[in-house]
């Protein structure tokens, strides 16, 4: 079965774990523009990140078989340093345009500041002005309340619920997004946030649809296989095989194809892959041999 | 009558065309915004598409230039990028070339450099050619230094030497390289020279191009 993980931070991982995800079924990936560790002070890393996640990583990723499309945004963390905000709200609208964005995102609440409130509003501006879906971030801390201020700002700005994807649900959060409209996402991770026993108790409790899992793999302590291994617990489980591609692939697919740039057809998702290609002077490879398929 | 412009219209369903006449006529409007051209300078990505262009009507054939194997997008943000310079002074000509090149995605990078030898002054530009060559994408490499006149006319020695092994490295042909013999100089042999005897003490295969070189 092929598999999306719509979250997945690539340019923190290694050629080790793109080749363990493409032999795992993973055929496309989104990377959403977050955090970096540590804040950034300058506008201009900003617009390095998004080129490197519009270029190398792209190139990267294609080249063992993933498909590699990305969100870009300023982070909610990162909302509270006025100066940079202004500054990454300017240089959005010329990066929302280019080929491989399929929503801007992560946009969100981190604090719940109102300078989050302001940086979320514009940003959904943004998303209504260049058509594009949201990548909603949730917050770690007084989740609950986030993902209902959340929802609020939503109906009260009337931003399409369709268009929007809540991520890193959990058992007290889910009902609500679902009821909003809104598509669901959740955050498997091997400590904290979802694990894949409660992810299987909750597809069983409601159903596939609007539900989406991914890994959220980073610099932390993250996994970037947990797609295909919730993917095997939910099969372990009894779920079908219908009810599972839904959620590892159809939903992703329908959602971001809203943007109108996922060429992704049902079906082609196998990429030629040429290893042989080089990029900004470095081969992914160093002395192997390059797979090239025909 | 064949235009430029109607090569690639006649070549786009209605809705690309409709919206790509209407972001030249933006575009060559003297006093628009920079921020206005790059929005359409991406935009026309997904809007034109990577397809490559059909190959010339006889009526097309009689035009100056046809841009035999450009994509679509490529050859609609050359009239774009012609439109914008036209509609500025020429003092702001080099700046906005080299933004669209630093700032570019793949294709965006790929459309500049395809375009150069096709804007007014080219010289101008052989900062945005010449840096091409260090950014390894083999598209990129390819969209500089094969069926490009720009190279040849513009590099300096220094840079066009660089760029012929950079081709041998990406095992990119030097068949594709345009006015090749002209360029090769003393200098360029010792360097193709002592790029064979490296990979024949390493045990690898020496590309047959080096002869293209070295005889």
């Amino acid at each position: 079965m092929r598999l999306f993980d719509p979250h997945v931070h690539m340019t923190s991982r290694t050629t080790d774990d793109y080749q363990a995800m493409a032999a795992a079924g993973i055929a496309a990936i989104v990377e959403p523009a977050f955090w970096v560790g540590q804040p950034r002070s300058h506008v201009g890393t900003f617009e390095d990140y998004f080129l490197s996640l519009l270029g190398w990583e792209r190139f990267r990723s294609q080249q063992f078989g993933i498909r590699h499309y990305c969100t870009l945004a300023l982070n909610p963390k990162e909302a509270n340093n006025a100066a940079l905000a202004d500054g990454v709200l300017a240089l959005l609208p010329r990066y929302l345009e280019k080929d491989g964005v399929v929503a801007v995102g992560e946009v969100g609440y981190d604090d719940q500041t109102p300078a989050e409130d302001r940086v979320f509003g514009a940003q959904l501006e943004l998303a209504r002005a260049h058509r594009l879906p949201v990548l909603i971030h949730t917050p770690h801390r007084d989740k609950k309340r986030g993902t209902e201020r959340t929802l609020a700002l939503l109906r009260e700005t009337k931003f399409p619920p369709e268009l929007a994807l809540v991520d890193h649900n959990n058992e007290e959060t889910l009902a609500l997004v679902l009821d909003s409209g809104c598509w669901a996402g959740h955050s498997i991770y091997p400590a904290t946030k979802m694990d894949e026993p409660r992810m299987v108790s909750l597809v069983q409790q409601f159903g596939a649809e609007k539900i989406l899992i991914n890994s959220a793999a980073d610099w932390g302590v993250s996994d970037p296989l947990k797609v295909p291994k919730t993917a095997g617990a939910m099969r372990a489980a009894g779920i079908t095989d219908a009810a599972i591609e839904t959620i590892c692939w159809k939903n992703p697919v329908r959602f971001f194809a809203q943007s109108g740039r996922l060429d992704l057809a049902d079906g082609d998702a196998a990429l030629t892959v040429d290893q042989r290609e080089l990029w900004e002077g470095n081969s992914v490879l160093r002395g192997q041999a390059p797979r090239v398929d025909s | 009558m064949s235009s430029l412009e109607t090569v690639l219209t006649s070549r786009l369903p209605e809705d690309a065309a409709s919206w790509f006449r209407q972001a030249l006529h933006k575009v060559r409007a003297k006093g628009e915004a920079t921020d206005a051209f790059l929005i359409m300078w991406s935009g026309a990505g997904r809007r034109l598409g990577p397809t490559p262009l059909e190959a010339p009507t006889d009526d097309e054939k009689k035009l100056p230039f046809f841009p035999t194997g450009w994509g679509a997008d490529e050859f609609g943000r050359l009239l774009l990028l012609q439109g914008a310079l036209a509609a500025r002074l020429p003092e702001a000509h080099a700046a906005l070339v080299n933004e669209l090149f630093v700032t570019g995605d793949l294709r965006e990078r790929q459309a500049v450099l395809r375009a150069l030898s096709h804007l007014p002054a080219p010289e101008r530009f052989v900062v945005v050619g010449v840096e091409a060559v260090r950014n390894n994408a083999v598209s990129v490499i390819e969209a500089i230094a094969c069926e490009n006149p720009y190279p040849a006319r513009h590099f300096p020695a220094e840079a066009f030497n660089q760029m012929v092994l950079k081709c041998l490295f990406c095992e990119v042909s030097l068949r594709r390289v345009q006015d090749l013999a002209p360029r090769v100089t003393p200098e360029l042999r010792r360097m193709v020279e002592a790029y064979a005897s490296e990979r024949r003490a390493a045990g690898r295969s020496v590309p047959e191009d080096v002869a293209l070189i070295l005889t």
